[in-house]
Order: structure tokens, then sequence, then C-alpha cells
């Protein structure tokens, strides 16, 4: 149960990018298509599990003193991996998510949850961890980019990573007469940001209220 | 002294490890990338000239300094520039084709732009390709209005290039 509550809190009470706000400035940069966000996600996920795992690991072994060194060391490894992986089997991903992959290595969500979880945590915990923050980062760039693709072309296009030839979803949702350009643009982001984490934080004082009523009665 | 030593050693040991996770990922991918790369050109020489086969375009060497030009390829008595400008954000990769007896602008391909959709990215559409066909590459071009950052350093690139095209001949 503790582990299940762990994972669903990553999705949406604990979001990381609109209730820890960490690794906003990959969030706001690559939600411009629904595409670059699902890709990104992924990548995100892929790095975090894996980083947890092997953090996890090696705490007991890592001297204390340069702990963060050591983990930059491995996360690092772990993105130009995933980089190369990306740059050789979805070449169409690496030319638009461009420099927003090397800079995972320095995504706060990744050192976050490797300082806070998984140096103190065991492996599974640690791995569950990461898929359920992943999935948060994950959910919270789709859903952004959504709403900025669909305001800024009227479209949802979503075109297979491994082969730009083919097209799994391209239809018109506003007419072309109707869209809003802006929203492609970095004030389009800040913007969707900040009524995204207004409502997710509505959504959570809710949820505290509840529980603290909850306790009186 | 010796904490620092063992400090040290137990960091080398995992930059180490780091070192070889990194070099057999390389080993895995480089091949794959290099293809990719390749096949990317390839197919962009062949979109412009649809009648040439793989072959007929002979890569030639150019012996001027330039941070814009990647590569020059000749195509009968076209010169064909692989080019890279820096624009708003990301810039952008085409390919020109030079006539080496007048230089006039023979064909454009905008490979990609990494720059703001539906304002940069214009330099990818046909309107701006169609303003610059036939033009001589020596003379000012037309820019894209709204979206000046983006063209402008593309069609400085092209006039750079028609500048190689005395020395390649």
């Amino acid at each position: 149960m503790n582990r299940f509550q762990n994972f669903k809190n990553g999705l949406l009470k604990d979001n990381p990018v609109f209730s820890l706000y960490l690794g906003i400035c990959s969030t706001l940069a690559i939600t411009t298509s629904v595409n670059n966000g699902l890709g990104m996600g992924v990548a995100v996920i892929c790095v975090l599990i894996m980083s947890n795992v092997i953090i996890s690991l090696v705490r007991n072994i890592t001297p204390e003193e340069i702990r963060i060194p050591v983990y930059i060391v491995i996360i690092a490894t772990l993105v130009k991996i995933i980089q190369m992986l990306i740059e050789a089997y979805a070449p169409a991903l690496n030319t638009s998510l461009g420099v927003f992959i090397p800079l995972i290595v320095v995504n706060c969500i990744i050192l976050g949850r490797a300082e806070a979880f998984a140096s103190k945590h065991g492996v599974l915990d640690s791995a569950l961890d990461g898929l359920g923050m992943g999935l948060g980062y994950t959910l919270a760039v789709t859903v952004m980019s959504l709403i900025r693709e669909v305001l800024s072309t009227g479209m949802i296009n979503l075109v297979n990573p491994f082969d730009e030839t083919q097209i799994l979803l391209n239809i018109r949702i506003i007419p072309d007469d109707y869209v809003i350009s802006m929203f492609s643009s970095p004030v389009g982001a800040f913007v969707t940001f900040a009524i995204l984490a207004a409502l997710v934080s509505v959504y959570k004082n809710h949820a505290d209220q509840k529980a603290a009523a909850k306790e009186v009665k | 002294m010796n904490k620092i030593l063992k400090l040290g050693v137990f960091l080398a040991v995992v930059s180490a490890i780091a070192g070889g996770a990194l070099a057999f990922a390389n080993e895995m991918t480089a091949p794959v990338i290099a293809a990719n790369n390749e096949k990317t050109e390839k197919a962009a020489l062949l979109q412009m000239y649809p009648d040439a086969s793989e072959s007929d375009f002979e890569e030639v060497e150019l012996k001027s300094e330039s941070t814009t030009v990647q590569k020059v390829y000749k195509y009968k008595d076209l010169f064909i520039f692989n080019m890279k400008v820096s624009g708003y954000k990301d810039g952008t990769t085409f390919l020109v084709s030079i006539n080496g007896d007048d230089k006039i602008i023979d064909n454009f391909l905008a490979m990609s732009n990494g720059d703001t959709k539906g304002l940069g990215s214009k330099v990818l559409e046909d309107d701006f390709r169609n303003s610059l066909l036939q033009k001589s590459s020596e003379e000012e071009l037309d820019t894209i209005s709204g979206a000046t950052v983006s063209s402008q350093p593309v069609v400085d690139a092209i006039n750079e290039a028609s500048t190689y095209v005395d020395e390649l001949k």
C-alpha cells in the first residue's frame, strides 16, 4: 500500500513539475508538440528509473562526502547513452528535442530524487519512485504540449519517432483562422504552465482540507 | 590525506566504469548514426534532382575556411552547398545549388529548422524557396518579413556560397 502510495503521489499530488516545481526549464522549452512531450517524457522515465536503481545499489558504499559528484557521473553517463540511442534509432526526435536531451543531466528531478529518495531507500522502492516521478513528468509535459499544440496550430500531429514517414495521428481540431500562435512561443509556455500549476494547487488544497476535516471528526 | 586518496580513488573508479559504459554505447550506435546522416543527405540531394542517381553527386573539397559550409557536391555544372546557419534558436540546415557559370540559384532545399514553429520554420516553406529560385546568388535576396532572424542568415549564406563558386570551378 505504502509503495503504491509513493508511486501515486508522483503522478498528481507531488507531481514533480506542477507541485514540486522541478525540471521546469525543459518543460517550458520542449512542450511545443505532443510528439516532443512524449519523447522527452519517455527519455526522462528511462534515465530516472535507471539512475534511481543504480544510486540505490551503490548507496551503502558511496562515501558521504562525494555522493553528489558520484550521482552526477552516474546520471550524466545514463543521459549520454540515452542520447546516443535516440540519435541512432529516432533521429527525428533527436532533431526536434535538440539540446534538451543532454540537458536532462541537469534536470533537477533526477538529482532531486537521487538525493531525496534513492540514496535512502531500497532498489525496488527507488525504481517505483523513479517510474512514478517519471510518469508524473511525462503527464505534465504531455498535457502542456497538448494544450499548446492545439491552441497554436489547431492540430494534433503524432508521428512514429522511429520512422518519420509513418504518421500515427493527424487531426485538425481548430480551424486555421482561429489558432493563437502565441502559444508556441515562450509566453504561451509560461501562461499554460501557470494555469495548470494553479489547478493542481487547487486540487492539493482541497485534498488537504478534506483530510484535515476527517481528522477533526 | 589517506581519506582524500580514498575518495579520489572511489570517484576515479566510478568514472572509469562510466567511461567504459559510454565507449560500449558509442561503439554500438556510431555506425548507425553515421549511416543515418548519410542517408538523410543523399535523400535530400535526390529530392532536389530526382532524375540523378546517388553516384552523380561528386563531393568536392572547399579550400577556404567556412563555418557555414558543411559539404559541397558537384552535379553537372552545378555546385550544391550543404550549409548550416544559426537563427533565432537552432538555425537552419539547407542545400542550395548554384550554377557554376552564371551563379544563378538553381534549386534550394531547407532540410531542418530549429527555430520557432510557425515563424522561423517559414524558411522550410515553398514561398521562400520560390522567392530564391532563378535569382542570382550574388545579388541581395528577399528575406521573409516577420521571420527575418531566421531567413537573413540563410540568404547571407547563399551570398557567401556564391563567392566560393569561382574557387571551386
